[in-house]
């Protein structure tokens, strides 16, 4: 951070108090309808509007933070002090100029049998890490900085998968074991077939990688929401009613619908291959769109799926205006990877005998 | 709990630390390469292909006094074009040095970059820094203006 040596000092003296008028744990109680108050009544000065009258939600957006979605279960509170939230974000530059440094131009190859990473990149590595834009800093809604990006439950934390969701995980792994997760293209993740996006489109929550960007285009009838990641667009119709069950589109059907001055979008239909969080097609999310100002959108999301979560869960985000365009992810024009994870199994099958 | 204690903490749920991250990427990287196909490649970029959702460097290397084309996956190239940087930033018969790992389908020449620089070491890109990053207006000290493309390496 650059900030002046005498601010710094500042800041650091006033610590204290902030962290004093810091309320310990969520300001209000979570849910579909909480919020409803402030945000049909308020009508913030300063807030662009459409011709209908409508706050103008056009834009290009940014929901990308360092704020985890869930919170660690030895952090109580949801408001960080700004110390924390500062060292959090130092803490994210000094390895990001960590990672920056040179390497040794005589190193040799990495070690036989893989580099132990793992997640995404799989005991191989993964890619440089110019390549990402994960963000830098900590969510501010309402001017509180934040420990989670969920805020009920009040730990923070996605509630526990039902017995049912378990079951369904578990029959879902030995499908997929079964059948050979290498013997077909549609096999393969939806992402991987450049379908869908990597990060989740309903809610809109960050991937904590890269393109956490979004455009919002509005008309009295219908509100686009573009995510760059995979380029997914999603079109919520204004007002009527949800699609008849047996139409499920990528990303669910959504329809909305205007509070005071709050977007509510209601979000159902979705496809069984979806999985987001390990939710089935009975996943139902309402998100409220609000703007705080002229810079910001404060997001709210509830995530509802009886038949996988215990309870439903509430979070928010803010989406910060940029002065970017989104970017085009044409998906499909360099997707050698699929190909090459395909003719890798097949590769490999013939060296070990397995298959004819 | 001690305010380095919340810091780590929060640092790791972001998944902020590992190289490997714990989030979902495209695709699984250790299902299109092979672990115990390491290689470190050294040849000039004949070829950027700038593309989703992976960038592809081409690199020609020489073995056995014979040349090999190798095709070096990327990231996304979207976050480098919002730094300014384009597939014209690195010039063709630039040098370069590659350690990762050849795809499980041996036939390709084809490998992850899991860390590519210049000869001397240099990253071949740089990340993104408080005048890299996109400008949300959440950065006090950003100007009113895009940022210079950056040339390789970071402008060093």
């Amino acid at each position: 951070m650059r900030i002046p040596i005498a601010l710094g000092l500042a800041i650091v003296g006033s610590v204290g108090l902030i962290a004093q008028q810091a309320p310990a744990s969520a300001p209000r109680s979570a849910g579909a309808t909480a919020g409803q108050g402030r945000s049909s009544t308020a009508k913030p000065a300063g807030v662009a509007r459409a011709a209908d009258g409508k706050p103008d939600l056009q834009g290009v957006w940014t929901n990308a933070t360092i704020t985890p979605l869930e919170r660690p279960q030895n952090v109580k509170d949801l408001v960080l002090t700004e110390e924390a939230a500062a060292r959090m974000e130092k803490a994210v530059t000094d390895r990001r100029d960590r990672l920056n440094e040179p390497s040794d131009p005589n190193r040799t190859a990495p070690p036989q049998g893989g580099d132990g990473s793992t997640g995404a990149a799989g005991n191989v590595g993964g890619y440089n890490n110019f390549w990402l834009d994960p963000g830098e800093r900590v969510a501010i809604v309402d001017g509180q900085r934040r420990s989670s990006l969920i805020i009920d439950p009040p730990d923070g934390r996605i509630p526990a998968l039902t017995q049912e969701a378990r079951t369904r995980q578990q029959a879902r792994a030995k499908m997929a074991m079964g059948r050979g997760q290498y013997d077909h293209p549609e096999y393969r993740p939806l992402a991987e077939r450049c379908l869908l996006s990597f990060g989740p489109t309903t809610p809109l929550v960050p991937n904590y990688f890269y393109n956490n960007n979004l455009q919002i285009v509005q008309t009295p009838d219908h509100v686009m929401i573009l995510m760059e990641m995979v380029h997914d667009a999603r079109v919520v119709r204004i007002g009527g009613k949800h699609l008849p069950k047996h139409i499920r589109p990528w990303m669910g059907d959504s329809i909305g619908h205007w509070e005071g001055d709050t977007l509510v979008v209601d979000t159902t239909n979705f496809p069984p291959q979806q999985n987001f969080r390990g939710a089935s097609e009975n996943l139902h999310v309402v998100e409220r769109f609000r703007r705080a100002d002229d810079k910001t959108i404060n997001y709210r999301f509830t995530v509802d799926d009886p038949t996988t979560f215990t309870a439903p869960f509430t979070g928010e985000i803010p989406f910060r205006a940029m002065e970017e365009l989104i970017y085009e992810y044409a998906c499909h024009e360099g997707n050698y990877a699929l190909g090459n994870v395909l003719s890798g199994a097949r590769n490999e099958e013939k060296r070990l005998g397995t298959k004819q | 709990m001690s305010t380095r204690k919340v810091v780590t903490a929060l640092f790791l749920a972001a998944g902020l630390v590992t190289a490997g991250r714990t989030v979902v990427a495209h695709h699984a990287f250790g299902a299109e390469f092979d672990p115990n196909a390491p290689i470190r490649l050294q040849g000039k970029v004949v070829r950027l292909e700038w593309v989703n959702p992976h960038t592809w460097i081409h690199i020609e290397t020489v073995k056995d006094g014979k040349p090999e084309i190798w095709m070096v996956e990327g990231g996304t190239p979207n976050t480098l074009l919002r730094r300014g940087i384009t597939r014209d930033t690195v010039a063709v018969g630039t040098e370069v040095i590659v350690d990762g790992y050849q795809t499980k389908d041996h036939s390709l020449k084809r490998a992850n970059g899991r860390d590519v620089t210049f000869a001397d070491g240099r990253k071949l890109f740089m990340g993104s820094s408080g005048t890299g990053a996109p400008k949300d207006g959440s950065d006090p000290t950003e100007g009113g203006t895009k940022p210079a493309p950056k040339k390789p390496g970071g402008g060093k």
